[in-house]
């Protein structure tokens, strides 16, 4: 059961992934990358990370997209937007790089990791005590650094942002 | 149960996908939506991992790349906007110029 | 575990068996009898002006920014809330800690205010 939602999940994630670095339109690409992400939590689902797969949902399918869909209408790119894949050369030589790191990476899934100390929290424990709480009580003690951390990031973002985008050229309504 | 080692996998081609559409794009946005894909599927290792490993740190550095992936598209977002009311194109080979 | 999310998976093909019956019966039994006035867009009995893709105003997308950044945060305050009542116990320093989330978010947002990025003029 969770074998064959595995197969579903990846074969929709990888499919859609290899039609967004294809697809001319961002348009499409910006939809099928969602899709790619509602799959990715679908797997988060199997692997009982309930929390991260919510959060994948609203963060990513939900609002970064949102972010990216709204600026390929902000920019209104006719012609623009439909620029073709790099040149011959560039394709064939990115392939032969992306498909180097592959063999690598697939090197490295194949000798495997040694695993000396599991840690203390096994799949039954997080679902007796429930994903959210688990992650809570981690989060808010010993991560609690990175968490304070995270929100001068958040205001970093805010700051640039709005001095990035705030700037209105004449011709602009 | 699925071996960790298939979600190992699916990530891999995954990151090979996004190296590979950031190499062979020329359009600004769709290069910043492959290094998204790049950046989950770093989270699927992450969290294939924290299962196998019996942790949940795994969750917990995901949680905190959703949030510096946020950040990350609101800042990276408004630079090409702006790059785009200079130039007039969000294409990146015509982008070669230090100073505007 | 993951057996209880088969609830939910039955709605998922419910809803998805139920929106492709439709859409699919439409297709195949509706009549199709195609003329300019039919395929022009409903625009409320108006005459559509200009095209659906026009440039937004950049106003938009400062607001939609904001809603990323914001919503990341409200994502930090559901394990926080949760959570709350057990550290509690072991005093005050998770609603501490959250306050200091809350004053340095709330920088950003007064700066937001200030330099006008919530008016609409």
């Amino acid at each position: 059961m969770v074998t064959i939602f595995f197969f579903i999940f990846a074969v929709t994630a990888l499919v859609s992934a290899v039609l967004m670095i294809t697809y001319k339109n961002p348009v499409y690409s910006a939809l099928f990358l969602i899709l790619t992400f509602f799959s990715l939590a679908g797997m988060y689902f199997l692997l009982e990370a309930q929390f991260i797969a919510i959060v994948q949902i609203i963060v990513y399918a939900g609002a970064i997209m949102v972010l990216f869909l709204f600026v390929m209408m902000l920019l209104n790119l006719r012609q623009e937007t439909r620029l073709p894949i790099g040149r011959p050369f560039q394709v064939a030589l990115g392939s032969i790089f992306a498909l180097i790191l592959l063999i690598q990476l697939f090197f490295i899934v194949k000798v495997g990791l040694t695993v000396s100390k599991f840690g203390a929290f096994p799949p039954e424990k997080i679902n007796k005590i429930g994903s959210v709480q688990v992650i809570g009580g981690e989060l808010f003690t010993n991560y609690l650094f990175p968490f304070e951390a995270a929100s001068i990031l958040l205001l970093v973002g805010i700051i640039g942002a709005i001095i990035l985008g705030r700037k209105k050229l004449p011709n602009e309504m | 149960m699925v071996p960790v080692n298939y979600y190992l996998i699916v990530a891999a081609i995954l990151f090979a996908l996004g190296v590979l559409g950031v190499l062979i794009r020329r359009n600004a946005l769709i290069i910043f939506m492959s290094i998204e894909l790049m950046l989950n599927a770093v989270n699927l290792t992450f969290v294939a991992l924290a299962r196998h490993l019996h942790s949940i740190d795994g969750q917990i550095f995901v949680f905190f790349i959703m949030t510096v992936a946020a950040a990350e598209v609101a800042v990276g977002l408004a630079i090409i906007i702006s790059v785009f009311r200079l130039k007039g194109t969000i294409h990146v080979d015509e982008i070669n110029l230090l100073r505007g | 575990m993951v057996g209880e999310l088969v609830p939910i998976l039955v709605l998922l093909a419910v809803a998805v068996v139920i929106v492709a019956g439709i859409i699919g019966l439409t297709h195949l039994f509706g009549p199709k009898h195609p003329d300019p006035v039919k395929l022009s867009p409903y625009e409320s009995g108006m005459e559509p002006v200009g095209e659906a893709r026009t440039r937004f105003s950049i106003r938009f997308y400062i607001i939609a920014m904001l809603f990323v950044l914001f919503d990341i945060e409200v994502v930090f305050f559901y394990p926080w809330a949760v959570v709350f009542k057990k550290l509690l116990s072991m005093g005050s320093f998770i609603l501490i800690e959250m306050l200091v989330f809350v004053g340095l978010l709330l920088v950003g947002y007064l700066y937001a205010w200030k330099k006008g990025a919530l008016e609409w003029d």
